[in-house]
Protein backbone atom coordinates (compact mmCIF):
# COMPACT_ATOMS: atom_id res chain seq x y z
CA UNK A 1 0.00 0.00 0.00
CA UNK A 2 1.41 3.49 -0.64
CA UNK A 3 2.28 5.97 2.13
CA UNK A 4 -0.38 8.04 0.67
CA UNK A 5 -3.32 5.61 1.20
CA UNK A 6 -2.04 4.42 4.60
CA UNK A 7 -2.15 7.90 5.67
CA UNK A 8 -5.55 8.66 4.30
CA UNK A 9 -6.69 5.01 5.97
CA UNK A 10 -5.41 6.46 9.22
CA UNK A 11 -7.08 9.67 8.95
CA UNK A 12 -10.20 8.03 8.28
CA UNK A 13 -9.69 5.60 10.68
CA UNK A 14 -9.45 8.43 13.41
CA UNK A 15 -12.67 10.25 12.14
CA UNK A 16 -14.52 7.14 12.32
CA UNK A 17 -13.03 5.59 15.30
CA UNK A 18 -14.61 8.40 17.42
CA UNK A 19 -17.67 7.86 19.69
CA UNK A 20 -19.25 10.90 17.90
CA UNK A 21 -19.51 9.69 14.37
CA UNK A 22 -21.51 6.18 16.37
CA UNK A 23 -23.53 8.28 17.94
CA UNK A 24 -24.02 11.12 15.06
CA UNK A 25 -25.19 8.49 13.09
CA UNK A 26 -27.70 6.78 15.38
CA UNK A 27 -28.60 10.53 15.62
CA UNK A 28 -29.52 10.54 12.21
CA UNK A 29 -31.41 7.14 12.26
CA UNK A 30 -33.76 8.64 15.34
CA UNK A 31 -34.59 12.16 13.46
CA UNK A 32 -35.40 9.88 10.21
CA UNK A 33 -37.87 7.88 12.38
CA UNK A 34 -39.07 10.64 14.21
CA UNK A 35 -39.95 12.52 10.59
CA UNK A 36 -41.40 9.07 9.39
CA UNK A 37 -43.96 9.23 12.22
CA UNK A 38 -44.85 12.49 12.05
CA UNK A 39 -45.16 12.49 7.91
CA UNK A 40 -48.19 9.66 8.39
CA UNK A 41 -50.01 11.64 11.10
CA UNK A 42 -53.26 12.56 10.05
CA UNK A 43 -53.06 16.16 9.08
CA UNK A 44 -49.80 15.74 7.70
CA UNK A 45 -50.87 12.74 5.52
CA UNK A 46 -54.35 14.46 4.65
CA UNK A 47 -52.01 17.72 2.86
CA UNK A 48 -49.99 14.92 1.03
CA UNK A 49 -53.44 12.41 0.03
CA UNK A 50 -55.15 16.84 -1.17
CA UNK A 51 -51.70 17.16 -3.33
CA UNK A 52 -51.16 13.86 -5.11
CA UNK A 53 -54.69 13.62 -5.87
CA UNK A 54 -54.93 17.50 -7.42
CA UNK A 55 -52.59 16.49 -9.61
CA UNK A 56 -54.48 13.46 -10.70
CA UNK A 57 -52.61 10.35 -9.47
CA UNK A 58 -53.57 8.07 -6.58
CA UNK A 59 -52.27 8.36 -3.23
CA UNK A 60 -52.07 5.23 -2.46
CA UNK A 61 -49.87 4.29 -5.27
CA UNK A 62 -47.59 7.64 -4.59
CA UNK A 63 -47.64 7.80 -0.75
CA UNK A 64 -44.87 5.39 -0.73
CA UNK A 65 -41.42 4.09 0.81
CA UNK A 66 -39.53 5.72 -2.06
CA UNK A 67 -41.46 9.37 -1.41
CA UNK A 68 -41.34 9.41 2.32
CA UNK A 69 -37.70 8.44 2.06
CA UNK A 70 -37.36 11.78 -0.29
CA UNK A 71 -38.84 13.28 2.56
CA UNK A 72 -37.40 12.58 5.41
CA UNK A 73 -33.77 13.00 3.21
CA UNK A 74 -34.29 16.22 2.42
CA UNK A 75 -35.36 17.32 5.95
CA UNK A 76 -32.89 15.06 7.85
CA UNK A 77 -29.98 16.32 5.46
CA UNK A 78 -31.32 20.41 6.20
CA UNK A 79 -31.83 19.82 10.15
CA UNK A 80 -28.97 17.97 10.64
CA UNK A 81 -26.69 16.96 8.19
CA UNK A 82 -25.17 20.61 8.03
CA UNK A 83 -25.04 20.51 11.77
CA UNK A 84 -22.93 17.76 11.93
CA UNK A 85 -20.94 17.75 8.70
CA UNK A 86 -19.76 21.67 10.02
CA UNK A 87 -19.23 19.89 13.40
CA UNK A 88 -16.95 17.19 12.03
CA UNK A 89 -15.15 19.58 9.79
CA UNK A 90 -14.89 22.24 11.84
CA UNK A 91 -13.06 19.95 14.26
CA UNK A 92 -10.72 18.29 11.64
CA UNK A 93 -8.09 20.92 12.20
CA UNK A 94 -8.80 23.06 14.96
CA UNK A 95 -8.73 20.03 17.36
CA UNK A 96 -5.76 18.53 16.33
CA UNK A 97 -3.96 22.01 17.03
CA UNK A 98 -6.05 22.44 20.45
CA UNK A 99 -5.11 18.85 21.63
CA UNK A 100 -1.92 19.36 20.68
CA UNK A 101 -1.78 15.97 18.21
CA UNK A 102 -1.20 18.44 14.85
CA UNK A 103 2.40 19.48 16.66
CA UNK A 104 2.70 15.75 17.29
CA UNK A 105 2.36 15.63 13.68
CA UNK A 106 4.34 18.16 12.62
CA UNK A 107 7.28 16.70 14.15
CA UNK A 108 7.44 14.22 11.49
CA UNK A 109 9.18 14.18 7.80
CA UNK A 110 6.02 15.72 6.20
CA UNK A 111 4.58 18.82 4.98
CA UNK A 112 1.53 20.87 5.99
CA UNK A 113 -0.33 20.68 2.65
CA UNK A 114 -0.03 16.95 2.52
CA UNK A 115 -1.37 16.70 6.44
CA UNK A 116 -4.18 19.38 5.50
CA UNK A 117 -4.84 17.55 2.06
CA UNK A 118 -5.42 14.57 4.01
CA UNK A 119 -7.32 15.86 6.52
CA UNK A 120 -9.65 17.85 3.68
CA UNK A 121 -9.79 14.64 1.90
CA UNK A 122 -10.75 12.63 5.08
CA UNK A 123 -13.28 15.00 5.39
CA UNK A 124 -15.00 14.92 1.76
CA UNK A 125 -15.12 11.18 2.26
CA UNK A 126 -16.74 11.51 5.26
CA UNK A 127 -19.15 13.73 3.64
CA UNK A 128 -20.19 11.01 1.12
CA UNK A 129 -20.16 8.04 3.40
CA UNK A 130 -22.74 10.12 5.55
CA UNK A 131 -24.67 10.96 2.92
CA UNK A 132 -25.25 7.66 1.78
CA UNK A 133 -25.95 6.12 5.36
CA UNK A 134 -28.60 9.19 5.34
CA UNK A 135 -30.07 7.94 2.01
CA UNK A 136 -30.44 4.61 2.26
CA UNK A 137 -31.43 4.33 6.19
CA UNK A 138 -34.22 6.67 5.05
CA UNK A 139 -35.27 4.82 1.95
CA UNK A 140 -35.46 1.44 3.59
CA UNK A 141 -37.11 2.91 6.89
CA UNK A 142 -39.86 4.35 4.51
CA UNK A 143 -40.08 0.78 2.51
CA UNK A 144 -40.50 -1.03 5.81
CA UNK A 145 -43.40 1.03 6.73
CA UNK A 146 -45.33 2.34 3.58
CA UNK A 147 -43.66 -0.01 0.95
CA UNK A 148 -43.19 -0.26 -2.79
CA UNK A 149 -44.65 2.44 -4.74
CA UNK A 150 -44.15 5.64 -7.26
CA UNK A 151 -42.08 8.83 -5.81
CA UNK A 152 -43.43 11.71 -5.24
CA UNK A 153 -41.01 14.76 -5.18
CA UNK A 154 -41.81 17.96 -3.60
CA UNK A 155 -39.64 21.09 -3.24
CA UNK A 156 -41.40 23.90 -3.47
CA UNK A 157 -38.40 26.65 -3.32
CA UNK A 158 -37.12 24.44 -6.43
CA UNK A 159 -40.33 24.79 -7.94
CA UNK A 160 -40.16 20.96 -7.92
CA UNK A 161 -43.23 19.03 -8.28
CA UNK A 162 -43.18 15.74 -9.90
CA UNK A 163 -44.14 12.02 -9.77
CA UNK A 164 -41.88 8.96 -10.79
CA UNK A 165 -42.97 5.33 -11.41
CA UNK A 166 -41.78 3.03 -9.17
CA UNK A 167 -38.67 1.86 -10.50
CA UNK A 168 -37.61 4.63 -12.28
CA UNK A 169 -38.61 7.13 -9.10
CA UNK A 170 -35.83 4.54 -7.44
CA UNK A 171 -32.84 5.03 -10.49
CA UNK A 172 -33.43 8.71 -9.82
CA UNK A 173 -33.19 8.58 -5.75
CA UNK A 174 -30.10 6.69 -5.75
CA UNK A 175 -28.82 8.85 -8.74
CA UNK A 176 -29.39 12.20 -6.52
CA UNK A 177 -27.09 10.81 -3.71
CA UNK A 178 -23.57 11.45 -5.13
CA UNK A 179 -25.04 14.72 -5.86
CA UNK A 180 -26.25 15.77 -2.66
CA UNK A 181 -23.13 14.47 -1.61
CA UNK A 182 -20.97 17.03 -3.59
CA UNK A 183 -23.30 19.68 -2.45
CA UNK A 184 -23.05 19.15 1.10
CA UNK A 185 -19.35 18.89 0.57
CA UNK A 186 -19.84 22.39 0.65
CA UNK A 187 -20.56 23.03 3.91
CA UNK A 188 -17.35 20.01 5.16
CA UNK A 189 -15.21 22.75 2.51
CA UNK A 190 -15.84 25.72 4.40
CA UNK A 191 -16.12 24.07 7.88
CA UNK A 192 -12.21 22.91 6.53
CA UNK A 193 -11.27 26.56 5.94
CA UNK A 194 -12.53 28.16 9.22
CA UNK A 195 -10.91 24.53 11.06
CA UNK A 196 -7.49 25.89 9.40
CA UNK A 197 -7.65 29.76 10.97
CA UNK A 198 -6.44 30.06 14.62
CA UNK A 199 -9.96 29.68 16.70
CA UNK A 200 -11.22 27.26 18.94
CA UNK A 201 -13.05 24.57 16.57
CA UNK A 202 -16.55 25.07 18.25
CA UNK A 203 -15.92 28.74 16.94
CA UNK A 204 -15.09 27.19 13.20
CA UNK A 205 -18.02 24.76 13.25
CA UNK A 206 -20.57 27.80 14.68
CA UNK A 207 -18.85 30.30 11.87
CA UNK A 208 -19.80 27.60 8.98
CA UNK A 209 -23.53 26.67 10.46
CA UNK A 210 -23.84 30.79 10.41
CA UNK A 211 -22.90 31.39 6.79
CA UNK A 212 -24.69 27.69 5.56
CA UNK A 213 -28.11 29.65 7.60
CA UNK A 214 -27.77 32.90 6.35
CA UNK A 215 -27.12 32.00 2.84
CA UNK A 216 -30.43 29.98 3.18
CA UNK A 217 -32.05 32.23 4.56
CA UNK A 218 -31.10 34.87 2.54
CA UNK A 219 -31.91 33.05 -0.75
CA UNK A 220 -35.59 32.51 0.22
CA UNK A 221 -36.22 36.13 0.29
CA UNK A 222 -38.11 37.09 -2.27
CA UNK A 223 -36.35 40.26 -2.38
CA UNK A 224 -33.23 38.53 -3.27
CA UNK A 225 -34.58 36.20 -5.97
CA UNK A 226 -32.84 38.09 -8.98
CA UNK A 227 -29.10 37.11 -6.59
CA UNK A 228 -30.56 33.50 -5.90
CA UNK A 229 -28.14 32.26 -8.81
CA UNK A 230 -24.97 33.46 -6.25
CA UNK A 231 -26.02 31.87 -3.14
CA UNK A 232 -24.22 28.34 -2.21
CA UNK A 233 -27.66 26.94 -1.35
CA UNK A 234 -29.25 27.44 -4.70
CA UNK A 235 -26.02 25.55 -6.20
CA UNK A 236 -26.49 22.88 -3.26
CA UNK A 237 -29.89 21.47 -4.05
CA UNK A 238 -28.87 20.30 -7.72
CA UNK A 239 -29.46 16.55 -6.40
CA UNK A 240 -33.20 17.84 -6.61
CA UNK A 241 -33.01 18.54 -9.71
CA UNK A 242 -32.72 14.78 -10.85
CA UNK A 243 -36.19 14.51 -10.05
CA UNK A 244 -37.67 16.87 -12.69
CA UNK A 245 -39.46 14.91 -15.44
CA UNK A 246 -36.44 16.24 -18.04
CA UNK A 247 -33.36 15.81 -16.26
CA UNK A 248 -31.36 19.33 -16.53
CA UNK A 249 -28.13 17.67 -17.19
CA UNK A 250 -26.41 21.64 -18.48
CA UNK A 251 -28.12 22.84 -14.92
CA UNK A 252 -26.38 20.18 -12.87
CA UNK A 253 -23.23 20.46 -14.61
CA UNK A 254 -23.69 24.27 -13.94
CA UNK A 255 -23.97 24.09 -10.32
CA UNK A 256 -21.19 21.20 -10.16
CA UNK A 257 -18.76 23.79 -11.45
CA UNK A 258 -20.02 26.53 -9.25
CA UNK A 259 -20.07 24.03 -6.40
CA UNK A 260 -16.51 22.72 -7.32
CA UNK A 261 -14.63 26.00 -7.91
CA UNK A 262 -15.86 27.11 -4.32
CA UNK A 263 -15.23 23.75 -2.91
CA UNK A 264 -11.36 24.19 -4.01
CA UNK A 265 -11.19 27.92 -3.29
CA UNK A 266 -12.19 27.18 0.13
CA UNK A 267 -9.63 24.08 0.07
CA UNK A 268 -7.41 26.08 -1.22
CA UNK A 269 -7.64 29.30 1.25
CA UNK A 270 -7.85 26.27 4.31
CA UNK A 271 -4.65 25.06 3.21
CA UNK A 272 -2.62 28.25 2.33
CA UNK A 273 -3.93 29.57 6.04
CA UNK A 274 -2.17 26.27 7.43
CA UNK A 275 0.72 26.79 5.77
CA UNK A 276 2.01 29.70 6.94
CA UNK A 277 0.56 29.61 10.87
CA UNK A 278 2.61 29.08 13.75
CA UNK A 279 2.15 26.10 15.76
CA UNK A 280 2.96 26.22 19.52
CA UNK A 281 1.91 25.36 22.89
CA UNK B 1 24.60 18.09 14.09
CA UNK B 2 22.36 21.51 14.76
CA UNK B 3 23.29 24.63 13.73
CA UNK B 4 21.26 27.66 14.93
CA UNK B 5 22.10 31.48 13.10
CA UNK B 6 20.97 34.26 14.76
CA UNK B 7 17.63 32.88 15.32
CA UNK B 8 14.60 35.79 16.28
CA UNK B 9 10.70 35.20 16.91
CA UNK B 10 8.47 38.16 17.64
CA UNK B 11 5.13 37.22 18.44
CA UNK B 12 2.78 40.18 17.62
CA UNK B 13 5.18 42.94 19.84
CA UNK B 14 6.46 40.04 22.64
CA UNK B 15 9.80 39.36 21.38
CA UNK B 16 10.38 35.28 21.96
CA UNK B 17 13.60 34.81 20.47
CA UNK B 18 16.45 37.47 20.05
CA UNK B 19 19.46 36.68 17.62
CA UNK B 20 20.11 33.07 18.94
CA UNK B 21 23.14 31.15 17.63
CA UNK B 22 23.94 27.78 18.52
CA UNK B 23 26.13 24.96 17.74
CA UNK B 24 25.24 21.21 19.00
CA UNK B 25 27.63 18.22 18.07
CA UNK B 26 26.77 14.57 17.28
CA UNK B 27 26.20 12.35 19.72
CA UNK B 28 26.14 14.92 22.46
CA UNK B 29 23.86 14.87 25.12
CA UNK B 30 22.49 19.23 25.08
CA UNK B 31 20.57 20.93 27.57
CA UNK B 32 18.58 23.97 27.15
CA UNK B 33 17.92 25.76 29.89
CA UNK B 34 15.73 28.44 31.19
CA UNK B 35 12.72 29.28 33.22
CA UNK B 36 8.81 29.13 31.38
CA UNK B 37 9.14 31.72 28.35
CA UNK B 38 12.76 31.70 28.33
CA UNK B 39 12.55 30.89 24.65
CA UNK B 40 12.97 26.92 25.18
CA UNK B 41 9.94 25.43 23.33
CA UNK B 42 9.68 28.76 21.00
CA UNK B 43 13.42 27.27 19.98
CA UNK B 44 12.45 23.77 19.43
CA UNK B 45 9.30 24.48 17.62
CA UNK B 46 11.56 26.79 14.88
CA UNK B 47 14.12 23.50 14.94
CA UNK B 48 11.02 20.79 14.12
CA UNK B 49 9.52 23.69 11.24
CA UNK B 50 6.62 24.38 13.60
CA UNK B 51 7.18 28.03 14.09
CA UNK B 52 8.75 30.53 11.58
CA UNK B 53 11.69 32.39 12.68
CA UNK B 54 11.15 36.30 12.01
CA UNK B 55 14.85 36.09 11.07
CA UNK B 56 17.45 33.95 11.51
CA UNK B 57 17.68 30.17 10.15
CA UNK B 58 17.98 26.77 11.59
CA UNK B 59 19.89 23.91 10.17
CA UNK B 60 20.03 20.04 11.00
CA UNK B 61 22.44 18.40 9.31
CA UNK B 62 23.32 21.23 7.19
CA UNK B 63 19.98 21.26 5.72
CA UNK B 64 17.78 24.48 6.49
CA UNK B 65 14.80 23.75 7.98
CA UNK B 66 12.90 26.83 6.88
CA UNK B 67 14.04 25.86 3.24
CA UNK B 68 13.78 21.83 3.12
CA UNK B 69 12.19 20.86 6.38
CA UNK B 70 11.20 17.24 4.95
CA UNK B 71 15.15 16.40 4.33
CA UNK B 72 16.03 17.89 7.89
CA UNK B 73 13.18 16.39 9.98
CA UNK B 74 13.94 12.70 8.23
CA UNK B 75 15.98 11.02 11.19
CA UNK B 76 14.57 13.57 13.98
CA UNK B 77 12.37 12.35 16.76
CA UNK B 78 10.76 14.58 19.32
CA UNK B 79 8.66 14.65 22.43
CA UNK B 80 6.67 17.72 24.22
CA UNK B 81 5.82 18.67 27.71
CA UNK B 82 2.32 17.19 27.32
CA UNK B 83 2.42 14.20 24.72
CA UNK B 84 -1.19 14.48 23.05
CA UNK B 85 -2.44 11.31 21.52
CA UNK B 86 -6.09 10.31 20.42
CA UNK B 87 -7.37 9.59 23.88
CA UNK B 88 -9.76 7.31 22.09
CA UNK B 89 -7.17 4.91 20.68
CA UNK B 90 -4.93 2.57 21.88
CA UNK B 91 -1.44 3.23 22.36
CA UNK B 92 -0.53 1.25 19.46
CA UNK B 93 -2.68 2.53 16.90
CA UNK B 94 -1.41 6.18 17.71
CA UNK B 95 2.21 4.46 17.02
CA UNK B 96 0.35 2.92 13.81
CA UNK B 97 -0.81 6.44 13.19
CA UNK B 98 1.57 8.80 13.74
CA UNK B 99 4.48 6.75 12.00
CA UNK B 100 2.79 6.11 8.92
CA UNK B 101 3.19 10.41 8.81
CA UNK B 102 7.49 9.33 8.21
CA UNK B 103 7.01 5.97 6.62
CA UNK B 104 5.27 2.56 6.53
CA UNK B 105 7.06 0.74 9.26
CA UNK B 106 6.67 -3.02 9.84
CA UNK B 107 5.38 -4.31 13.00
CA UNK B 108 8.25 -5.25 14.50
CA UNK B 109 10.23 -2.25 14.48
CA UNK B 110 6.86 -0.78 16.16
CA UNK B 111 7.52 -3.21 18.62
CA UNK B 112 10.82 -2.68 18.86
CA UNK B 113 10.21 0.58 20.20
CA UNK B 114 7.51 -0.81 22.38
CA UNK B 115 9.66 -3.41 24.36
CA UNK B 116 12.47 -0.08 24.50
CA UNK B 117 10.13 1.78 26.56
CA UNK B 118 8.69 -0.67 28.70
CA UNK B 119 5.03 -0.82 27.34
CA UNK B 120 4.55 -4.42 26.16
CA UNK B 121 1.58 -5.02 28.42
CA UNK B 122 -0.21 -1.70 27.89
CA UNK B 123 0.40 -0.65 24.58
CA UNK B 124 -3.03 -2.32 23.16
CA UNK B 125 -5.08 -0.34 26.12
CA UNK B 126 -6.95 3.06 24.94
CA UNK B 127 -4.55 5.96 25.38
CA UNK B 128 -7.28 7.52 28.04
CA UNK B 129 -6.32 5.04 30.58
CA UNK B 130 -2.73 5.65 30.59
CA UNK B 131 -0.99 7.70 33.49
CA UNK B 132 1.05 10.65 32.74
CA UNK B 133 4.25 8.50 33.06
CA UNK B 134 3.22 5.93 30.76
CA UNK B 135 2.02 9.02 27.86
CA UNK B 136 5.62 9.76 28.42
CA UNK B 137 6.51 6.61 27.32
CA UNK B 138 4.43 6.26 24.15
CA UNK B 139 5.53 9.58 23.24
CA UNK B 140 9.41 8.34 23.68
CA UNK B 141 8.23 5.24 21.75
CA UNK B 142 6.47 7.15 18.83
CA UNK B 143 9.91 9.35 18.47
CA UNK B 144 12.07 6.40 18.28
CA UNK B 145 9.94 5.68 15.20
CA UNK B 146 11.61 5.21 12.20
CA UNK B 147 15.33 5.04 14.00
CA UNK B 148 16.47 9.00 14.52
CA UNK B 149 19.93 10.13 15.02
CA UNK B 150 18.18 13.00 16.89
CA UNK B 151 16.19 13.33 19.18
CA UNK B 152 14.52 16.35 20.63
CA UNK B 153 12.95 16.72 24.39
CA UNK B 154 10.58 19.49 25.36
CA UNK B 155 10.60 19.23 29.46
CA UNK B 156 10.10 15.23 29.19
CA UNK B 157 10.57 14.60 32.88
CA UNK B 158 7.66 17.47 34.04
CA UNK B 159 4.88 15.98 35.49
CA UNK B 160 6.63 12.79 36.30
CA UNK B 161 6.85 11.20 40.36
CA UNK B 162 10.48 10.70 40.94
CA UNK B 163 10.35 6.77 39.92
CA UNK B 164 9.15 8.50 36.54
CA UNK B 165 11.92 10.95 36.36
CA UNK B 166 14.46 8.36 37.08
CA UNK B 167 13.46 5.96 34.66
CA UNK B 168 13.26 8.32 31.77
CA UNK B 169 16.40 9.98 32.67
CA UNK B 170 17.91 6.13 32.49
CA UNK B 171 16.32 6.01 28.78
CA UNK B 172 17.86 9.38 27.15
CA UNK B 173 21.35 7.78 28.80
CA UNK B 174 20.48 4.82 26.87
CA UNK B 175 19.49 6.09 23.86
CA UNK B 176 22.63 8.34 23.88
CA UNK B 177 24.93 5.90 24.66
CA UNK B 178 23.72 2.66 23.13
CA UNK B 179 22.09 4.55 19.95
CA UNK B 180 24.32 7.20 19.60
CA UNK B 181 21.92 9.72 19.76
CA UNK B 182 22.34 12.93 19.75
CA UNK B 183 19.41 14.47 22.51
CA UNK B 184 18.66 17.90 23.02
CA UNK B 185 16.88 18.05 26.44
CA UNK B 186 14.86 21.37 26.92
CA UNK B 187 14.20 21.67 30.76
CA UNK B 188 14.01 23.91 33.52
CA UNK B 189 15.02 21.50 36.20
CA UNK B 190 18.49 22.16 37.13
CA UNK B 191 19.15 18.83 38.63
CA UNK B 192 17.77 17.29 35.60
CA UNK B 193 20.15 19.12 33.09
CA UNK B 194 22.96 18.96 35.27
CA UNK B 195 23.16 14.94 35.37
CA UNK B 196 22.39 14.19 31.56
CA UNK B 197 23.91 16.87 29.57
CA UNK B 198 27.22 17.30 28.45
CA UNK B 199 26.96 20.74 27.52
CA UNK B 200 24.14 23.63 28.39
CA UNK B 201 22.70 26.93 27.12
CA UNK B 202 20.99 29.02 28.88
CA UNK B 203 17.99 30.74 28.11
CA UNK B 204 16.44 33.97 29.75
CA UNK B 205 13.64 36.66 28.31
CA UNK B 206 14.43 35.41 24.85
CA UNK B 207 18.48 35.65 24.90
CA UNK B 208 21.26 33.20 25.47
CA UNK B 209 23.12 34.18 28.48
CA UNK B 210 25.43 31.05 28.64
CA UNK B 211 26.70 28.56 26.40
CA UNK B 212 29.42 25.61 27.42
CA UNK B 213 30.18 23.21 29.93
CA UNK B 214 27.92 22.59 33.15
CA UNK B 215 31.65 22.42 34.72
CA UNK B 216 32.72 25.56 33.12
CA UNK B 217 29.32 27.40 35.47
CA UNK B 218 30.53 25.17 38.30
CA UNK B 219 34.46 26.02 38.10
CA UNK B 220 34.83 28.86 40.71
CA UNK B 221 35.64 26.52 43.51
CA UNK B 222 32.65 27.07 46.61
CA UNK B 223 33.65 29.21 49.75
CA UNK B 224 31.37 27.14 51.80
CA UNK B 225 32.91 24.05 53.92
CA UNK B 226 31.37 21.45 56.32
CA UNK B 227 33.48 21.90 59.16
CA UNK B 228 33.36 18.98 61.89
CA UNK B 229 36.63 19.65 65.51
CA UNK B 230 36.83 18.61 68.47
CA UNK B 231 36.54 22.25 69.79
CA UNK B 232 34.00 24.83 68.90
CA UNK B 233 34.78 27.22 70.97
CA UNK B 234 38.18 27.54 70.03
CA UNK B 235 37.94 27.13 66.89
CA UNK B 236 35.42 30.28 66.80
CA UNK B 237 37.60 32.74 67.83
CA UNK B 238 40.31 31.22 65.20
CA UNK B 239 37.37 31.63 62.36
CA UNK B 240 36.55 34.95 64.06
CA UNK B 241 40.04 36.56 63.15
CA UNK B 242 40.54 35.20 59.93
CA UNK B 243 36.86 36.47 59.09
CA UNK B 244 35.50 33.20 58.28
CA UNK B 245 31.65 33.16 59.00
CA UNK B 246 29.54 30.21 60.18
CA UNK B 247 25.99 30.15 59.39
CA UNK B 248 25.11 27.00 60.91
CA UNK B 249 27.32 25.20 63.33
CA UNK B 250 29.14 22.94 60.82
CA UNK B 251 29.45 25.31 57.89
CA UNK B 252 31.71 27.76 57.14
CA UNK B 253 32.22 30.57 54.48
CA UNK B 254 35.83 31.86 53.11
CA UNK B 255 35.96 35.73 52.96
CA UNK B 256 36.26 36.43 48.80
CA UNK B 257 40.02 35.56 48.34
CA UNK B 258 40.11 32.99 51.46
CA UNK B 259 41.94 30.30 51.11
CA UNK B 260 40.59 26.54 52.97
CA UNK B 261 44.60 25.42 53.44
CA UNK B 262 45.22 28.70 55.89
CA UNK B 263 41.93 28.06 57.52
CA UNK B 264 43.36 24.40 58.03
CA UNK B 265 46.33 25.76 59.17
CA UNK B 266 45.49 28.07 61.47
CA UNK B 267 42.97 25.67 63.45
CA UNK B 268 46.18 22.85 63.73
CA UNK B 269 48.22 25.48 64.78
CA UNK B 270 45.55 26.86 67.06
CA UNK B 271 45.26 23.16 68.67
CA UNK B 272 41.85 22.33 67.32
CA UNK B 273 41.31 18.91 66.41
CA UNK B 274 40.09 18.61 62.78
CA UNK B 275 37.70 15.90 62.09
CA UNK B 276 36.04 16.37 58.65
CA UNK B 277 36.23 18.65 56.27
CA UNK B 278 34.55 18.77 53.00
CA UNK B 279 33.95 21.87 50.14
CA UNK B 280 29.51 21.50 50.15
CA UNK B 281 28.97 22.18 46.25
CA UNK B 282 27.18 25.29 44.58
CA UNK B 283 23.42 25.23 44.79
CA UNK B 284 21.99 24.95 41.81
CA UNK B 285 19.98 27.05 41.35
CA UNK B 286 22.60 29.85 42.89
CA UNK B 287 24.57 29.12 39.77
CA UNK B 288 21.74 29.54 37.40
CA UNK B 289 20.51 33.26 39.14
CA UNK B 290 24.35 33.90 39.10
CA UNK B 291 24.26 33.79 35.04
CA UNK B 292 20.94 35.47 34.87
CA UNK B 293 21.54 37.94 36.97
CA UNK B 294 24.99 38.85 35.52
CA UNK B 295 23.49 38.83 31.90
CA UNK B 296 20.88 41.51 33.23
CA UNK B 297 23.85 43.22 35.11
CA UNK B 298 26.21 43.37 31.57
Amino acid sequence: MSLFFLQMRNELHKLFARKRTYLGFAAFVAVEILLLLLLNLPKPKAGFRKLIEQNGYGFDQYFSGATLGLLMLMWTTFLLGALYLALVAGDVVAKEVEDGTLRMILCRPISRLRVGFLKYAACVLYTFALTFFIGITALVAGLLYCGWGGLFAIAPLEQLLAMHEAWPGLWRYLGALPLLGFGLVSISSLGFLFSCCEMKPAAATILTLSIFFFDSIFRSIPYFESLRGWFMTSHMTLWLRVFEYHIPWWRIAEDVTWLGALNVTFALVGLAILQQRDFKA
Amino acid sequence: MIRLEHLSKTFKKRVALEDLSLEIRQGEIFGLLGHNGAGKSTTLGMLLGQIYPTSGEAFIRGVSVQQNRQKALDKVGAIFEEPAFHDYLSGWDNLRILTSYSAHLPDEELREAVRFTGLEKRIHDPVWVYSHGMRQRLALAQALLPRPDLILLDEPAEGLDPEGIYEMRKLIVRLNRERGMTVVLSSHLLAEVEQLCDRVAILNQGRLIFEGRWSELTADPSPAHRLEVDDWKKAGGILQKLRVSRPTTETIVLAPGGDMADVVSALVKGGVRIRAIEPLRRNLEDIYLKAISAANGA
